[in-house]
């Protein structure tokens, strides 16, 4: 199909599959570049979504398929964008598709092959929790339904292309190029999670009992790690006391972003809720700076889990969280700053961080290929925050979801309609425009 | 006043308001309604005699004369005798009285809001971060970092300056490190003590403030001390050369803290030593002044101002290219706070650590012995959390052939304070940190707490020298400077 009919998609999450669908709804050829085995994003790895806590993968898995099946997709997983060249209604794209060293058109997907496998590493979509194969689905619900061989762990033993009934493993794959020539690109990168080892005194890293948000997930979720098991990381206890810590490298000047991630006072809650359902007696804390309760029904959901599931708001970011040598259990120094009480939350079974969500590191890369700027942050810049909030600063480029400014869910999908639309828009344009201009 | 009363300090500062001799005369021994008072004076005069002597006025500027209420005729004679001797030497060579100036130094000028902008304070989210983490909050929470910005916020000026939290601060850095917003708790309560100064309200000085006259006494030009009598026999040092050894305070201290069990002079003459082995003969100043470290976070930013243009005259003056410091407070006033004094002056100011591991690396050191022990160390504020120097201690310590590195429980940047600072506020709650600092290096079962602060050492000494609500085993370990440790290990000096 000519550039003018068909556009490319840069990352496979909640946003890059709106805009995939919507795009392909109306009739253009999509590409979805992903760089992972599959698509699905961060989205994928929650466990739940606020406030409707709907199962994530229930709601994301059917629009996943949808968009693996629909005739006008085309997916582009495990590959990275190496060129773009030429202006809107001709972009000439060059992609380099990784080698899965493994036939995504004959593999079933039926994972015998991982079960045979010698090979253990820690599984990246678990936060690196739990373990995966070296010839691996990063999740059950991939897409598309395909194995990876991890070349770098893979000791070529072979025992995955002897085991394999549909002979899809091969390992002479090499490197392929593919070359697109499309009319808009949108890039839709979303989010990295802060390290927050760099923030001594909550000892991440040191104390088994300390996770992240994003670990958190994965940990309570049924399909990750432990099944959903409420059980401490560190010794595998059951705890009685789990505190939530707000702002974890963000709003500051110093450690992480000085911008507020906007999700993480919902998700907290969200988080703190699951705990409750799983457990009833499990003491539920979420130590908040501000709480940032904006969206419609929001507040309603703090004040649900404050009223009705006991939740505990305490604002105060805490000073020193100190794992007890022994036990393993953990006390959290805070001032309460309501009540203007130094305190100290002793045995606490695991404390979770909401870490700062920032903009990808690949996006200065990806900023370099296709001429657009960032803002001092890392975010994509648009032409005008309020009145062109998905115009990148190249015509025919635009951005959507969290790598545009931080958003939730609802936020990132509404934005890739809108960016699909305006894609659509300028394809529309280009098509008055017979010498292909920007008009 | 009982002559046991007469404090060192007060001695001091006699000199400093012009007296060309002091004679403390008191009841004769075994007189005492007290019982030991005499005694006490008797101790401290001679410790003041020999501080005197360094500082270059001289012992015999001092006397101690015992005469009973009854001997009038006594008390004339020796009024007389050390009148018309002082009169043959001469009047103090600090000249006289020196009228004290109205402080106008710029930033006890600057209004609090100016104060709170350029500390950054005006970001404070009120997260309360300082706070849990401080560890004199943590003890008294009627002082908290938070609340110190907090009433600067709504303007309280004047609750800002006379509140008693002012000077309980031990700048330790801790929030600041921790703080989100990077807002300059340390600059912050260091200019308004200056201000609160200024408004003639002060901290309360330990040892009666002794130690400040010191340095004001050494912000004087005409001071001219007799500091050198240190300087181990056979070892060398220089007039003129690259490097220069900024050796702070320890003269004074030593004669200071004898009593609890510290052999500060030990510091500069291990560093010496170690030096002179890698062939470095140092310049040493003959008149070095205090680096106004203590002065600087006391509110006293004239004579600090005073200090650091006396310096650094001498440092430019000598022509070295590099400076080493064995104390962390003259290694972050001469990095940092001389920077403006300095100007564009290609100086590099160096710890001793750095310095030392340097020479490690280049082979100019070689170890000799072996110290089979297990050491701890005591991250100093100023060394770490100030100046971000966590590494170069422990690599020099690790070094050393058979030395085994335990960390303590709260290490680097989350190690806490030593319970005082600039001689400030030393009260029960420094000694209850210090007890629970030295219980935490006691529990990491080494046999040595090494410190890389000549004022680390002396307070966690002084706790251990005295009685305690807790079991002496469980808080006393022998302790030691880093220096010190090297010139032992390289067999330069002989080990305890």
């Amino acid at each position: 199909m000519t550039g003018k009919q068909s556009v490319l998609i840069i990352g496979g999450g909640i946003a890059g599959i709106q805009a995939s669908l919507d795009l392909a709804g109306r009739g253009f050829q999509v590409y979805v570049l992903e760089e992972t085995p599959t698509i699905g994003g961060r989205m994928a790895q929650l466990d739940k979504t606020f406030p409707t806590m709907d199962c994530s993968i229930c709601i994301l898995a059917p629009k996943m398929m949808e968009c693996f099946r629909h005739p006008n997709v085309k997916l582009l997983t495990y590959s990275e964008l190496k060129e773009v060249k030429g202006t809107v209604g001709n972009f000439q794209v060059k992609i380099k598709k990784k080698p899965r060293y493994v036939e995504e058109t004959k593999c079933t997907g039926c994972g015998v092959c991982a079960e045979h496998c010698p090979i253990e590493v820690p599984n990246e979509f678990d936060m690196n929790l739990g373990m995966r194969k070296a010839i691996y689905m990063p999740m059950p619900q991939a897409v598309p339904r395909a194995m990876t061989i991890d070349k770098e762990n893979c000791i070529e033993c072979k025992m995955c292309s002897k085991i394999c009934q549909a002979g899809a493993v091969n390992y002479q794959q090499e490197p392929q190029t593919i070359e697109l020539n499309v009319g808009a690109i949108i890039i839709a990168t979303g989010f990295d999670q802060y390290n927050p080892s760099e923030i001594v005194e909550y000892g991440y890293g040191k104390q088994k009992n300390v996770l992240t948000a994003l670990e958190f997930e994965r940990w309570v979720c049924a399909s990750g790690p432990v099944g959903g098991h409420l059980l401490r990381p560190g010794d595998g206890g059951i705890p009685k006391k789990i505190a939530f810590v707000q702002c974890v490298g963000s709003r500051g000047s110093k450690f992480g972003a000085p911008f507020c991630s906007s999700v993480c006072c919902m998700y907290a809650t969200k988080e703190a809720l699951i705990v409750r359902e799983h457990a009833p007696d499990v003491n539920v804390y979420i130590f908040y700076n501000e709480l940032r309760a904006f969206g419609k029904g929001f507040h309603e959901f703090i004040n649900r889990a404050r009223n009705e599931y006991g939740v505990t708001y305490i604002r105060s970011r805490p000073g020193e969280i100190k794992e007890d040598p022994k036990t393993k259990s953990l006390s959290i120094w805070y001032d309460d700053t309501l009540t203007r009480e130094i305190k100290t939350l002793g045995d606490v079974d695991v404390v979770v961080l909401c870490p700062a969500l920032l903009p990808r590191e690949g996006n200065k890369k990806l900023a370099g290929i296709t001429g657009v700027e960032l803002d001092s942050s890392g975010f994509f810049k648009v032409t005008h925050p309020l009145l062109a909030p998905v115009d990148s600063t190249v015509p025919g480029i635009y951005v959507c979801g969290y790598c545009q400014s931080p958003k939730d869910i609802p936020d990132s999908v509404a934005q890739a309609s809108a960016a699909a639309a305006r894609a659509a828009e300028s394809l529309a344009m280009v098509q008055v425009t017979p010498k292909g201009g920007t008009k | 006043m009982c002559s046991g009363r007469v404090e060192p300090a007060f001695i001091l500062n006699a000199f400093e308001n012009g007296a060309d001799g002091v004679l403390v005369a008191g009841c004769h021994p075994g007189d005492c309604h007290y019982r030991a008072g005499n005694n006490y004076a008797e101790k401290r005069v001679e410790k003041t005699k020999k501080l005197l002597d360094v500082l270059g006025i001289g012992a015999d500027r001092l006397r101690l004369e015992w005469i009973s209420a009854a001997e009038g005729e006594k008390f004339g004679s020796v009024i007389k005798d050390f009148t018309e001797k002082l009169r043959v030497k001469g009047p103090s060579p600090l000249g006289g009285r020196e009228l004290k100036a109205v402080p106008v130094k710029q930033n006890s000028a600057e209004s609090i809001h100016d104060i709170l902008k350029r500390t950054k304070a005006l970001y404070c989210q009120e997260c309360g971060k300082c706070s849990s983490s401080c560890p004199i909050t943590r003890l008294d929470p009627s002082y908290s970092p938070r609340l110190a910005v907090e009433k600067a916020l709504m303007g309280l000026e004047n609750d800002v300056l006379t509140d008693k939290g002012l000077w309980s601060c031990l700048t330790c850095y801790l929030c600041r490190q921790r703080c989100p917003l990077d807002i300059e708790y340390d600059e912050l309560i260091r200019t308004c003590r200056a201000k609160a100064s200024s408004n003639g309200i002060n901290g309360q000085c330990a040892h009666e403030g002794i130690l400040f006259s010191l340095s004001r006494l050494m912000a004087r030009k005409e001071t001219s001390q007799n500091r050198l009598t240190w300087v181990p026999e056979g070892a060398e040092i220089a007039k003129t050369g690259d490097i220069m050894y900024f050796v702070g305070c320890s003269p004074y201290f030593n004669v200071m803290f004898d009593d609890v069990g510290v052999n500060n002079i030990e510091i500069p003459q291990s560093m010496l030593r170690v030096l002179n082995a890698a062939g470095i003969k140092p310049v040493v100043l003959e008149n070095e002044r205090c680096c106004g470290h203590d002065l600087s976070f006391s509110g006293d930013l004239d004579n600090f101002e005073k200090l650091a243009k006396i310096n650094v005259a001498a440092i430019k003056k000598s022509g070295v290219s590099k400076v080493v410091t064995t104390c962390p407070e003259c290694y972050r006033t001469l990095k940092l706070d001389y920077a403006e004094y300095l100007g564009k002056q290609n100086l590099e100011i160096l710890h001793s650590s750095e310095f030392l591991t340097d020479l490690i690396a280049n082979g100019k050191i070689k170890f000799d012995g072996k110290i089979s022990k297990k050491v701890t160390f005591q991250d100093p504020c100023r060394l770490g959390r100030h100046m971000g120097i966590y590494d170069s201690p422990r690599k020099l310590m690790t070094s050393i052939p058979g030395v085994e590195l335990i960390e303590m429980e709260r290490n680097r940047e989350n190690s806490i304070c030593c319970g005082v600072s600039a001689w400030m506020n030393c009260s029960r709650h420094s000694k209850q940190m210090q007890v629970e600092r030295l219980a935490e290096a006691k529990r990491t079962t080494a046999d040595l707490l090494v410190t890389a602060c000549p004022k680390c050492q002396i307070h966690l000494n002084c706790t251990m020298s005295e009685k305690l609500p807790v079991k002496k085993e469980d808080v006393v370990i022998e302790t030691c400077d880093l220096s010190v440790l090297v010139a032992r290990a390289m067999n330069l000096t002989p080990s305890p």
